[in-house]
């Protein structure tokens, strides 16, 4: 096993290499960074090009890319535009750790700029994905066992509403239902935007309550897809005749279904969230911009919008090695929940 | 069993740190945090009884440093902690704030061939943490924007300086290469406080990365900076320091929210005083709500640039008629009252917000689709075809229309197509991100390469300034200049004369009569079509009492603003 973790991760390598080639030319083409920095009217050109020059970004792409992996601090560059590069470079490279900085908050860290922005994103996400697995494991659980009675019929019914409607939709709707409507008909009320009120300040109790309302726009989305999974891989455990013997062998019900069934059901499962855990870290961009939290979604938004390269690459670079790892880990778990399952290395 | 218990139990631990760790901050709480002290931490409530005042942003500023940001809400966030040397008040008009008066010709201020500008600072003027703000810091903050190793996004107007002297504390002599109009528009939008500064930039050789641009917790204005978390608020708590009269209002706290929608909700659910910048579409629904929604000119119109070129725009944009036939073929009245509700109104002139300058006055072009019409077929554009658009030579007219995206500009391009087709003219509709809309020519730009006849957004004079740039013959880019500012590949002589002479003049008398020349060569020979007025757009809280805006330096009087139970 532990040979064939080493060798996946070794394979990992040239691929985050493609993929680090592959978004770095896209991103290349996606505008202009210091076109939006003349604030409502194009910068000055001599604003323009000295700019240009200064970030970088003058450069060939494969050079702009090359001082991105490997830093510029072995070269010189010609910073006051007189034709001699004589200012010695400064970055790193991404190899050494060093994602370089901002180009719209001008001298800010990347990876500082998204350690600000991960944990409200973790929070969010997982809180969601939480609610969404355990709402998911009753719906379905239920939905199996009692297939085709009037309540899963409405279930399944009310979950596709859910899903088919967009989550920009969702979110306004409960944002003006339970916040501004509630609030007018003298109600308790939820907050609309933001983590915390000023006036109390950045308590838990706060950030859990502006946490509702997101956490129920992200989980009403992804509820149906979940439960109906449950529901479907759990029809086919229960027809096994592993189950019929535990039942014919005097079990409790509750251990037929949740110890019998519901574990060999749960291993195609463990495969989803294992692939959708990495995506979690990208957050939930329009759920995070409507509510205005903080996010990794909103961070992505606000940088591409502007062209910002290095931190839009360290999103982009961040999430694709996640998607690798929790890939790995993946396969490490459903070998570890089922004994069959071995890896050669 | 076992294995499911175990996830859910790493779940709920994993829910629970993040939330604790939300809570107690990634916020780059710029006080020290005393190690050990997790109560304080966890607790961070804020101290009753104190009045607080929410503002909304729908943008967050990418710096809080003069120098190093054009955004405009960071332009109007310093008035907060960083006043300029001269501000605004709610008629657009200067008045001193550092300085004892302004400058001019008759106190002296001004020299007689204008390239000298002498100005006298208060002798009371501190920093937030008690250092005295000095003309030392005028002249840091000179140096600051000229350095070759500083990345400031706009080094004008203090490139056009051939020095700034501070003969003594409370003196600021700047010294012009050759008479500067605009200096009055242009100088001190905020004081870098040398004391903090110097020493990152002699050691670093640059302070671009110095924490101050982001953190800027020494100022000197009526509040002073406090926190930013990334994405989510800035807090801006009183200045005990602050040299003038103590703000009212205890806490300013902006919070980000980009999206239009929520920012109506938070709004109208009471969790905001001031919005910015509403949708037209949403102000009935705000009133409605008992909010007041302050419209403040502010020089921007939105308009229709026109591409006049030979070489790269459509030939009938180079006959005259054609142009004022677009211009009296579009109902702007209608644009204004259907589309914007009534709250703005077109333009006849760029200088519309600037009546001093536009003086005499210029005429709106009719909404004329008859006379339109009539010069069409004057200038020998005629459907010859009978496919419904005009054509000449064997060229149809028919022309490309570009602008970036903003819901109401998509919104006007599709009533400007429909009565531009009325008159025989097809348009193509074209839209895209800021990023690429405002690309250089050297970056293949849609709008600075001339793909595009008519190109929509909003602009204006150097506001409050009457000075313009864009139309001169020696800004239409090339291969050898590729960041040129002229898109509209346009070069009248006469027009680059005038624009010239103005941006020379500091004679205010003087230099009213070049723009006005100017506003009639723009108005005849029809190079700028307005839209609408573009002002800013303000929502504000039955909760906020004494509150005016400037169009200029919008928060001029946050510090009397006040707080009160509606």
């Amino acid at each position: 096993m532990t040979r064939y973790i080493f060798r996946r991760l070794l394979q990992g390598i040239p691929l985050l290499l493609i993929i680090s080639i592959i978004l770095f030319a896209l991103m290349m083409n996606m505008g202009d960074p210091v076109a939006t920095m003349g604030g409502r009217r194009p910068p000055r050109a001599a604003d323009y090009e000295r700019l240009r020059r200064q970030l970088g970004l003058d450069k060939p792409i494969y050079t702009q890319y090359l001082y991105w992996l490997i830093g510029n601090d072995w070269a010189r560059i010609d910073l006051d535009g007189d034709g001699v590069a004589e200012t010695p470079g400064t970055r790193r490279g991404v190899l050494r750790g060093d994602f370089g900085t901002s180009i719209v908050n001008r001298g800010q860290p990347v990876l500082e700029i998204i350690s600000e922005r991960l944990p409200n994103t973790l929070l969010l996400m997982v809180a969601a994905e939480v609610c969404i697995i355990l709402g998911a494991l009753l719906v379905g659980v239920y939905s199996a066992l009692r297939q085709y009675s009037i309540l899963d019929h409405f279930l399944t019914t009310l979950l596709f509403i859910g899903y088919s409607m967009p989550i920009f939709f969702i979110a306004l709707l409960s944002m003006y239902l339970f916040a501004v409507l509630f609030k007018r008909w003298g109600l308790p009320y939820l907050p609309t935007v933001g983590m915390f009120d000023p006036q109390i300040g950045k308590t838990p109790g706060q950030v859990a309550l502006h946490m509702v309302l997101p956490v129920l726009s992200i989980s009403l989305i992804s509820f149906a897809a979940y439960s109906r999974y449950i529901r479907s891989t759990m029809l086919e455990v229960l027809s096994q005749d592993y189950i019929r013997t535990a039942k014919s062998k005097g079990l409790s019900r509750q251990t037929v279904v949740f110890i019998h069934a519901l574990k060999n059901a749960s291993l195609p499962i463990v495969t989803i969230i294992g692939l959708d855990l990495p995506l979690l870290l990208g957050g939930a961009v329009v759920t995070e911009r409507i509510f205005a939290w903080p996010g990794m979604g909103r961070l992505f938004l606000d940088h591409v919008g502007r062209g910002d390269l290095p931190v839009v690459m360290g999103i982009l670079m961040m999430i694709a090695v996640a998607v690798i790892v929790f890939q790995i880990i993946t396969d490490v778990v459903y070998a570890w929940l089922d004994p069959r399952i071995r890896y050669e290395a | 069993m076992r294995n499911s218990k175990m996830l859910f139990r790493i779940l709920v631990a994993v829910v629970a740190l993040s939330l604790v760790l939300a809570a107690c901050g990634p916020g780059p709480s710029t006080t020290p945090e005393a190690p050990g002290d997790a109560t304080e931490v966890l607790t961070d409530e804020a101290p009753a009884g104190r009045s607080v005042a929410t503002f909304i942003y729908t943008q967050e500023f990418d710096t809080l440093s003069p120098l190093y940001t054009d955004m405009w809400f960071a332009w109007t966030t310093w008035q907060l902690f960083l006043n300029w040397a001269w501000e605004y008040d709610e008629n657009n008009e200067a008045f001193p704030v550092l300085v004892t008066e302004i400058p001019s010709i008759d106190n002296g201020g001004i020299s007689a061939d204008g390239m000298t500008i002498t100005m006298q600072l208060r002798d009371d003027l501190t920093w937030s943490d008690g250092e005295p703000l000095t003309s030392d810091d005028f002249v840091f903050t000179w140096e600051m924007a000229v350095s070759p190793t500083n990345a400031v996004t706009s080094s004008y107007p203090y490139s056009e300086i051939d020095s700034v002297e501070a003969p003594d504390p409370q003196t600021v002599v700047v010294n012009f290469s050759y008479p500067f109009a605009p200096w009055l528009a242009t100088l001190w939008h905020g004081i870098l406080p040398a004391h903090v500064l110097r020493p990152i930039y002699e050691a670093e050789g640059t302070i671009d990365n110095a924490d101050w641009l982001r953190n800027p917790t020494v100022g000197y204005g009526p509040y002073v900076f406090d926190e930013w978390e990334s994405g989510s608020y800035v807090r801006f708590v009183r200045n005990e320091n602050y040299w003038g009269e103590p703000a009212n209002i205890d806490e300013i706290f902006i919070r980000f929210v980009p999206d239009d929608a929520s920012q109506v909700a938070a709004l109208q659910a009471g969790d905001a005083d001031l919005g910015t910048f509403p949708a037209y579409s949403d102000v009935p629904t705000l009133q409605n709500a008992g909010l007041e929604i302050v419209i403040q000119p502010n020089g921007y119109n939105e308009g229709l640039f026109l591409l006049v070129s030979a070489e790269r725009g459509h030939p009938a944009l180079l006959d005259v008629n054609v142009r004022l036939a677009i211009a009296m073929g579009i109902d702007r009245e209608s644009i204004n009252r259907d589309l914007l509700l009534g709250l703005t109104r077109a333009p006849a002139s760029f200088w519309d917000a600037m009546p001093y300058y536009n003086d005499p006055p210029v005429d709106l072009y009719p909404y004329d689709p008859e006379g339109a019409r009539q010069l069409l077929d004057a200038a020998g554009w005629i459907d010859t075809n009978d496919d419904g658009v005009r054509d000449k030579d064997g060229v149809e007219l028919e022309i490309d229309y570009g602008t970036n995206i903003r819901e109401i500009r998509q919104d006007v391009q599709a009533v400007i197509q429909q009565q531009l087709a009325e008159i025989g003219i097809a348009v193509n509709l074209f839209s895209s991100d800021d990023d690429i809309f405002f690309a250089s020519y050297g970056e293949g730009g849609p709008a600075a390469i001339g793909d595009y006849d008519l190109m929509e957004w909003s602009d204006g004079p150097l506001f409050p300034d009457p000075d313009v740039y864009y139309w001169l013959c020696d800004e239409i880019p090339t291969d050898e200049y590729p960041a040129g500012s002229n898109w509209f590949f346009l070069c009248d002589e006469e027009l680059d004369g005038l624009i010239q002479l103005q941006a020379s003049q500091v004679n205010p008398e003087e230099r009213q009569q070049t723009i006005s020349q100017i506003n009639q060569l723009f108005h005849d020979q029809v190079y700028w079509i307005g839209l609408w007025q573009d002002p800013d757009v303000w929502i504000v809280s039955p909760r906020l009492v004494n509150v005016s805006f400037s169009g200029v330096t919008p928060l001029f009087s946050i510090a009397e603003w006040e707080m009160v139970e509606p």
